[in-house]
């Protein structure tokens, strides 16, 4: 059927609909909850999507199955555009029907394709506002056209309401998706997961059972006993890579990163390094008032250590000892050795690389970030990776890869 | 029953449909999305134009999800087991003497429809939100004491709230609606505007929202929010004075934190993005 197909679709899209989704799925249907295609469109997202990051994904798919439209996982703008199946798909197309020239990837500058692939994506929306794919199934549409639904609830009309399509069309959701890059608005909601439950309130509750024992060898006096309360407390070790230029295009990112870890967690520090940790760590972006990793590794192990760095080194400077090009470190034992150290203390540890994990094989330096992924568990500054990250930082089995 | 927003509180129809969905379906709705965008303001507003009462529980991290069914009024039976009960018309042995119901407890116990908020949901600890979602999902719990179980006879209608500070886990948000609100743009902005300052002039109006959309667009660690503009607003049309982008008046009513009026002041953007 036409609407169980939009299920497995939408699965299909990452969106897990379970059973009970879809049986109260189709009992708001029979209640007349989605008397037009607009309405649909809502009730399905309101049934099926729970997660903002699921968003985007939701529309497409609900832009393929009941308008016919492909719409590519990026947004309008994104140079990402050209790696999409989509856009390579709508090229040859376009090619054939000699609507531009056979080598128009190299001819016309990169803008005016983007600019011509999401005008026909626009023309192919503005098409159906008449007729639709969903209308064209005739009579057999499941969903009652009486506004009344049961209980006397009339559900909201058309009024003033954008309609499912214009919806679509403004991808407000894209920049949440899992596989969005980072930005202001979308982190915050990764760190988000952060979290961590250990005894540190004041003595504030009232402890009854002890009360009543304490009481009765009282002889019956109140002696009133309280215990501690729990609160969150969780404590971060951010080890920031600011050596040579490798990572300027990321101090954005990283600032940002820093910034966001500050509201959410109770004790942060930071330290920063040069390419790849040795006998010590630096507390000042500067790299002059050195914390030797000795130091470091007697912080209690339930503290959660974050690398930020893009672990791209020459491979003497992660594997040989003497392998610093600083001069003033302490580098008698090489850095990978120190790197176990330091992950064996910290099992809660996370190596963060601002360079996306399709390109960790191919890049200068794939080397030294596969012996370190080695060691530490390494994600990407998608939104995505930072998930995966915040789950191992918990301790908690990593979902997905 | 239809819910239409009201005379003050300006409703998305979009928002609007959905609230009205999660009616039919006597699911719990869950809305997310930056301070200002009016979560919590749309529960009072349900309660309001369905003359439903509400019952508000404002979340905290210390919450253990119990005291918000009930709590047991122990010292005072502690006190009155040991100096009587004389007088007070309470009796030691009886428990619901000293029962004091949490705002989930009344909700459940009411003789008709009510709203209740939970606001604020991920301030609590994910275990305290695992026991609430089936207290929830049954709109029942049980008083530990006497072993006695409180079944509501009328589903509340459940609105609860986030601010994603934290994230909620996955079999909580399957037994809700969820629904993110985006910030308002500025045509809808331009509506909330209108129903606290109706008689603002147009030309003061566009160019305060074009600097306060300027401003939410530069990175700061706090960007403005509704509540943010509506202040400004009060202050220029009380102070009769005219927004100018590179010198904005009670610039303190829009940005809070010292940075972000630094970096205003510096001429721009954060170095953030």
């Amino acid at each position: 059927m036409f609407l169980t197909d939009f299920l497995y679709l939408l699965r299909e899209h990452g969106i897990a609909v379970s059973l009970t989704d879809a049986l109260d799925f189709y009992r708001g249907l029979e209640k007349g909850l989605a008397p037009d295609l607009d309405s649909l469109f809502l009730f399905a997202r309101l049934s099926f999507v729970r997660r903002v990051e699921q968003m985007d994904a939701f529309e497409r798919a609900f832009a393929f199955h009941f308008f016919g439209v492909d719409l590519p996982r990026v947004a309008p703008g994104d140079p990402a555009l050209f790696e999409t199946r989509q856009f390579r798909e709508w090229l040859k197309e376009a090619i054939r029907n000699r609507e531009l020239p056979p080598h128009a990837l190299w001819t016309l500058p990169p803008e005016e394709l983007m600019r011509r692939f999401w005008e026909t994506v626009q023309k192919q929306m503005e098409a159906h506002h008449g007729g639709s794919r969903f209308v064209g199934t005739g009579g057999n549409s499941p969903f009652g056209h009486s506004g009344n639904a049961a209980g006397g609830v009339r559900v909201h009309g058309q009024s003033g309401r954008r309609s499912a399509l214009k919806v679509i069309g403004e991808r407000r959701y894209v920049e949440y998706a899992a596989e969005a890059t980072l930005q202001g608005g979308n982190l915050s909601q990764a760190l988000a997961s952060l979290r961590n439950l250990v005894p540190a309130g004041p003595r504030d509750q009232l402890d009854l059972p002890e009360t009543i024992d304490r009481s009765a060898k009282n002889g019956g006096e109140i002696d009133l006993a309280f215990r501690r309360d729990l609160l969150d407390r969780i404590e971060v070790v951010l080890l920031v890579d600011n050596g040579g230029s490798s990572m300027l295009p990321y101090v954005a990112l990283t600032r940002l990163l820093f910034g966001k870890l500050r509201d959410r967690v109770k004790r942060l520090s930071t330290y920063f390094f040069h390419n790849t940790v040795y006998g010590a760590v630096y507390r000042d972006p500067w790299r002059s008032d050195p914390l030797a990793v000795d130091e470091l590794l007697k912080r209690p192990p339930e503290v959660r250590l974050v690398f930020l760095g893009d672990a791209t080194m020459a491979p003497d400077e992660l594997l040989s000892p003497h392998g610093s090009i600083d001069l003033r470190a302490d580098d008698s034992r090489p850095s990978l050795a120190q790197l176990r150290r330091l992950a064996l203390r910290f099992p809660r540890a996370v190596w963060l690389n601002p360079i996306s994990r399709d390109s960790w094989r191919e890049v200068h330096g794939s080397l030294t970030i596969a012996r370190i992924g080695e060691v530490f568990p390494m994600e990407d500054l998608t939104l995505g990776g930072i998930k995966r990250a915040v789950e191992r930082l918990n301790g908690a089995r990593v979902r997905g890869r | 029953m239809e819910f239409t927003g009201s005379d003050n509180y300006y409703l998305d129809p979009e928002l609007g449909a959905i609230v009205n969905m999660a009616l039919v379906m006597e699911k719990p709705l869950l809305l997310t999305g930056e301070a200002g965008t009016g979560k919590t303001q749309l529960a009072f507003e349900i309660s309001h134009s369905f003359g439903m009462p509400i019952e508000v529980l404002r979340c905290k991290s210390t919450i253990k999800g119990e005291e918000a069914c009930y709590v047991q009024d122990t010292v005072l039976r502690l006190n009155d087991a040991r100096f009587g009960t004389a007088g007070t018309g309470r009796e030691v042995n009886n428990f619901f003497d000293y029962v004091i119901w949490g705002p989930i407890g009344r909700a459940f116990r009411a003789k008709q429809r009510v709203v209740l908020l939970l606001d604020e949901i991920d301030k609590t600890e994910s275990d305290v939100q695992d026991n609430l979602l089936d207290v929830l999902e049954d709109c029942q719990f049980t008083l530990r004491e006497v072993n006695q179980v409180v079944q509501a006879e009328i589903r509340p209608f459940i609105v609860l709230t986030s601010n994603a500070k934290r994230e909620l886990s996955d079999p909580f948000l399957r037994r809700c609606y969820c629904h993110p609100i985006a910030f308002p743009d500025p045509g809808q902005m331009r509506e909330i505007v209108k129903l606290h300052f109706p008689d603002l002039e147009k030309g003061l109006l566009d160019a305060a929202l074009a600097i306060f959309y300027d401003l939410r667009q530069r990175g700061y660690e706090k960007p403005p929010a509704t509540s943010e503009l509506l202040n400004w607003l009060g202050a220029l049309q009380h102070a009769r004075a005219t927004p100018e982008r590179l010198n904005i008046p009670f610039v303190g009513t829009l940005l809070k934190r010292t940075e972000d009026i630094l970096a205003y002041r510096a001429g721009g953007k954060r170095p953030v993005h």
